[in-house]
């Protein structure tokens, strides 16, 4: 357990259970998951419906509180929503009355960042993630790869150190979900932010962590954690180890 | 012009014409002074407007008007506080259940006492009756919020006041506009019963003069004079959600 307490770690989870009432019963969510991650790298929770994966995400992003055990974030319990945590959310979260700068901008307008300078940020982040012509388009106007894009840039202009996404792609085509993984990991890249997401895919899980947690229900506890330092080297798509790493995975969660 | 609102302009021109067509065919059809047609009706409307007509047009679209006005004010607020906080819910639903399917113009004798036969009796029990119509619907659509868009913007760091600002102030005005379309219908019926019953001017009250004296015709001329105050709040409201609500039209 000596990783566990190194300074290196982002994210510390020590034995962490989370149950909700449910008609004043208690619903366990989560039951004793401990798990520790590196900051700069990348994490996959992966698991079958309902054993707790976007609870998990819910108690790091400081959204829902633990029972029991403890969670740090940079090296403190996430109680309110941290400054530079981001969270993209299953349908990415875009308000439908707002247009896309507008969204892109709305965390820093509620951090209070002068007009000009959220502006400025704005700009970067749609440039970078090719989005700069669509600025003044509503969500409903957008594919859904493109509305994707837009939470990342919402995400990114919060210059967040901890990127946490909720089975990000799951929506998409597969052409627009390989195309967009591709470009989560440029950014993840370039910025060494870190990034836990959630997902049902094996092979998203093995194409995009560096650790994959897999969870086991119900409720929610770890059943694995499988190292996986392939990731982000050229075509690991097509490797063997890749292939194999995924037969694995296969296996354990059908059980 | 462009070509769209051409079309706009087009239909609702052939929209009124038919229903004054369908008008005439029926008056022909019933052939009773009873039922005038439309030539008629709109000539002794046309005569009647600055006989008159027009000062009880003013007098019930100002009635109408400071009703819907005042029922908003008080309803938007305190729909979407409701819909969102459950423990003022839970206080206020069972007054709401009460109170609502209560026919409210039982209260007209109550206030025409209490107020007075003039405007703030009438203008008092369309709020009354509206005020309902439009909480409703705005507690429901901001009890309905989508908790995902919630909780995003409580992730940017939200707190309670951001996420009325950003999320459920636009989240409630579509139904907002829907609640007060249908409530212009009722606030429009319960003006006329108000001016009927305590009244020296109004519409109501010009209707109600002109069938007591058999003038057919005059009573028609309130009849579209209160269609076009009909038609004057749906043109309101649907600018209004051009103007509000500008992704709805994307």
């Amino acid at each position: 357990m000596n990783s566990l307490n190194s300074d290196n770690n982002l994210v510390i989870v020590r034995g962490l259970s989370v149950s909700y009432f449910q008609q004043k019963k208690e619903v366990p969510a989560l039951s004793e998951v401990s798990f520790a991650i590196p900051r700069g790298s990348t994490c996959a929770l992966i698991g079958p419906s309902g054993c707790g994966k976007s609870t998990l995400l819910y108690v790091l992003s400081g959204l829902m509180r633990p029972s029991g055990g403890s969670v740090m974030v940079g090296g403190e319990p996430p109680t309110a929503p941290r400054r530079s945590t981001a969270l993209i959310l299953q349908d990415y979260g875009l308000l439908p009355w707002k247009k896309v700068a507008e969204n892109v901008g709305l965390g820093l307008e509620i951090r209070g960042i002068k007009r000009e300078q959220r502006l400025d940020r704005v700009k970067r982040v749609l440039q970078e993630v090719g989005l700069w012509e669509l600025r003044n388009r509503y969500p409903s106007q957008l594919s859904g790869g493109q509305r994707q894009r837009v939470g990342i840039a919402r995400a990114l202009a919060q210059e967040p150190d901890l990127l946490l996404m909720d089975e990000p792609f799951s929506s998409l085509d597969a052409l627009t979900r390989e195309m967009l993984q591709e470009q989560l990991l440029q950014i993840w890249k370039d910025k060494r932010i870190t990034i836990i997401m959630v997902t049902h895919s094996i092979d998203e899980a093995v194409y995009l962590g560096q650790q994959i947690i897999v969870l086991a229900g119900n409720p929610g506890r770890v059943l694995e954690i499988v190292n996986n330092p392939g990731v982000g080297n050229e075509g690991y798509r097509d490797t063997p180890e890749f292939h194999q790493l995924s037969t694995m995975l296969r296996s354990k969660l059908s059980h | 012009m462009d070509q769209n609102s051409y079309h706009k302009y087009f239909s609702t021109i052939l929209s009124i014409a038919a229903l004054l067509a369908g008008w005439e065919l029926l008056a022909l059809a019933v052939n009773n002074p009873a039922l005038p047609g439309p030539v008629q009706s709109l000539d002794t409307f046309i005569n009647e407007v600055p006989r008159g007509l027009w000062q009880h047009f003013l007098i019930s679209t100002y009635r109408v008007f400071t009703s819907i006005v005042l029922s908003l004010v008080l309803a938007l607020p305190i729909g979407m506080l409701l819909g969102r906080e459950q423990h003022l819910d839970r206080f206020a639903a069972p007054v709401i259940y009460l109170v609502y399917p209560i026919p409210k113009i039982v209260f007209l004798p109550v206030l025409a006492t209490l107020l007075s036969y003039g405007d703030i009796s009438k203008i008092t029990l369309i709020t009354l009756v509206v005020f309902f119509q439009i909480l409703v619907p705005i507690r429901d659509a901001s009890r309905n919020i989508n908790a995902a868009l919630i909780n995003s913007v409580k992730s940017l760091g939200a707190v309670r006041f951001d996420v009325y600002k950003h999320v459920v102030w636009p989240a409630v005005l579509p139904e907002m506009l829907t609640s007060l379309r249908i409530a212009s219908g009722t606030a429009i019926a319960i003006l006329f019963f108000s001016e009927t019953i305590s009244s020296q001017e109004g519409l109501g009250y010009y209707l109600l003069d002109a069938w007591s004296r058999f003038a057919y015709d005059e009573m028609f001329a309130g009849i579209i004079a209160m269609g076009l105050l009909g038609l004057v709040i749906y043109f309101i409201l649907d600018y209004l959600e051009h103007l509000i609500c500008p992704w709805k039209f994307v």
